[in-house]
């Protein structure tokens, strides 16, 4: 059995440019006027947990840009998902989306992200942080920024003792592990019509033919994109409206929105499509100047791409659980797969 | 319509159904009233959020309020749009929606505010758009007994209905930061800021309590079907009713007979 549960310290050295902690976000909370929020890559999020014994909901860290380091007295076990990066462990590179064995008195950097927006952090136990509606996902509006700071002591409860490879410094673990692709300069995301995609005639052949670039004014309410958009025509006055987090909107001028987990809960302005659930992660590691074109897809084939992509991250969980018990590492349970967020 | 039933009132909802419901992506369904006037169309669609909320279909994951519609997001591995918009369907036909009107199990609250010069920078308009004195705009709130229809963004409670003699539009440029506490009103519905931020409501006024704090758990005592009086009170009693948090008991009025 693993040793029993102790608490440690992790000491924050360098804080990148945005480092917050993060989970998939709150449940039922949108009915309350409070965005779900949540890690804008729910997928890599996901993964980086699951490959550390924890469930997925855990909350972990989520890292924006420049350098994020950190040290440990004791050992932890981690997992780094996300953009492309260099991950080091008292300066030698370890590999990203693999369960990494951070020895006593480790140090931990995570620098130079390039392809995507944004990394994962997730440490085998769970980090003591605050929660409002049941999450540790930042609600900054409303008091709750979660922002972790250089110098500042977070605090890891976890059953990891420690782990020897006879041979290795690194153990190969060899996990199925579905990693995406960053390598392509312009992305491919998958959308379907919206309410609003008739009205706005030849919208459906810019979207599918023409290449949009994500623009500096982007955040996480939304990303906001330069390339050619129509403006729907004949439509009255739309009164506001819940909006799904994906949804392609266009405002007055000339430019096009994809909401993000922050996005305010209501608009008016037309929708004329929507990402498929999908395609939301590698939107949520959309940075700017980023290229994209766009695939319309069927609702059933959207949903075979969910299907297949938590096929995947389940395969993935019972593999983690049937190793980890195996050599005596600590795992969460699973009782039933989520169905929350990811 | 003149059939407006009285409160608590029992109209079966077959009276006012017709529901439509919309694929909004891969995981959401718009979820609206198809027919009635538009007092029918909102208190309908609060009423079905109510329902869905209550009996939480299989599949469901949250609901969003909009003005005359529910956004029901779901998990699409869970259950189809073809099935959870039939599931709604059913729900509400096998319940009678109450008429208009507070909940029976609701709370009341009485909520103070001051009016000055910086806390009401938009009383003089609202009062010219009705044609009546700022005495009367502030008359008119006070007199009406408010529902809180639905808690919008960062929890702000949206209340109808304001007993004006017409309706208030919103500012031609929206505000980019209204201060919190601020009292607000659009149409004939009000609403307070809980937080700093924009906002295209008129603002008449500011309550010194805080309608909304994370620490509190919950984080706000009112919730959708609770009954709201706003009071003005003199800027005299600021200073001692500043920054509490608005429960039930905050403030009360003398009874008046």
């Amino acid at each position: 059995m693993p040793a029993a549960e102790r608490t440690l310290t992790i000491k924050i050295r360098e804080a990148a440019w945005l480092a917050t902690f993060q989970d998939l976000g709150r449940e039922q909370s949108e009915a309350l006027g409070v965005p779900c929020g949540g890690a804008a890559d729910q997928h890599s999020a996901s993964v980086a947990n699951i490959l550390v014994g924890n469930p997925r909901t855990a909350a972990g860290i989520e890292i924006m840009g420049g350098r994020f380091t950190f040290t440990t007295s004791k050992a932890v076990l981690i997992a780094v998902t996300g953009a492309p990066a260099d991950v080091t462990v008292n300066g030698n590179k370890v590999k990203m989306w693999e369960p990494v064995c951070v020895p006593a008195k480790g140090r931990v950097v995570i620098a130079n992200a390039r392809g995507g927006m944004r990394n994962y952090l997730a440490f085998s136990g769970s980090l003591v942080t605050e929660h409002f509606m049941g999450s540790a996902a930042p609600e900054a509006r409303m008091g709750f920024p979660q922002q972790i700071s250089a110098g500042q002591h977070v605090e890891l409860k976890t059953s990891y003792a420690g782990f020897e490879h006879p041979y290795l410094t690194q153990p190969l673990f060899r996990l199925p592990v579905p990693v995406p692709s960053f390598e392509h300069p312009v992305w491919t995301i998958d959308i379907v019509v919206g309410p609003e995609t008739d009205a706005a005639q030849g919208i459906r052949e810019l979207l599918s033919s023409r290449e949009y670039t994500v623009t500096a004014k982007s955040n996480h309410v939304g990303l906001r994109l330069d390339g050619p958009v129509v403006h729907p025509e004949g439509l009255g006055e739309i009164v506001s409206h819940g909006v799904p987090i994906g949804a392609f909107e266009i405002p007055h001028g000339d430019e096009l929105i994809i909401l993000g987990r922050y996005r305010t809960l209501t608009a008016g302005y037309p929708i004329v499509a929507f990402a498929t659930k999908a395609s939301l992660p590698m939107l949520g590691q959309a940075r700017p100047g980023q290229r994209m074109t766009f695939r319309w897809v069927s609702q059933e084939e959207a949903v075979e791409a969910q299907h297949e992509a938590q096929r995947l991250l389940n395969a993935l969980e019972s593999r983690v659980q049937s190793l980890f018990g195996a050599i005596d590492l600590p795992h969460h349970s699973r009782l039933v797969p989520s169905q929350a967020a990811a | 319509m003149s059939t407006h039933p009285a409160p608590g009132q029992l109209i079966p909802l077959s009276d006012i159904q017709d529901i439509k419901a919309v694929p909004f992506g891969d995981s959401a369904l718009m979820v609206s009233i198809a027919s009635g006037t538009v007092e029918e169309r909102q208190s309908g669609s609060r009423k079905l959020r109510e329902v869905l909320q209550d009996m939480r279909p299989h599949g469901l994951l949250d609901v969003v309020a909009g003005v005359d519609s529910i956004l029901v997001e779901f998990d699409c591995l869970a259950v189809s749009h073809g099935q959870l918009a039939q599931t709604i369907r059913l729900a509400a036909a096998s319940r009678s929606f109450e008429g208009d009107g507070p909940s029976p199990t609701g709370q009341h609250f009485v909520i103070p505010m001051v009016v000055n010069e910086s806390f009401a920078p938009d009383l003089a308009d609202v009062a010219a758009e009705l044609g009546i004195s700022k005495e009367a705009v502030l008359a008119h709130l006070e007199a009406s007994t408010l529902t809180i229809n639905l808690l919008a963004s960062a929890m702000a409670p949206m209340m109808g209905r304001v007993e004006f003699p017409g309706q208030v539009s919103r500012c031609r440029e929206p505000r980019t930061n209204v201060d919190p506490g601020s009292v607000m009103v659009a149409g004939t519905n009000a609403i307070i800021q809980p937080f700093p931020g924009p906002t295209g409501w008129k603002v008449i006024g500011r309550t010194p309590l805080t309608i909304c704090d994370i620490r509190e758990e919950p984080p706000t005592s009112f919730k959708p079907g609770d009954t709201v009086r706003f009071k003005v009170v003199p800027e005299s009693d600021w200073e001692r009713l500043d920054g509490q948090f608005l429960r039930t008991d905050s403030y009360t009025i003398e009874e008046e007979h």
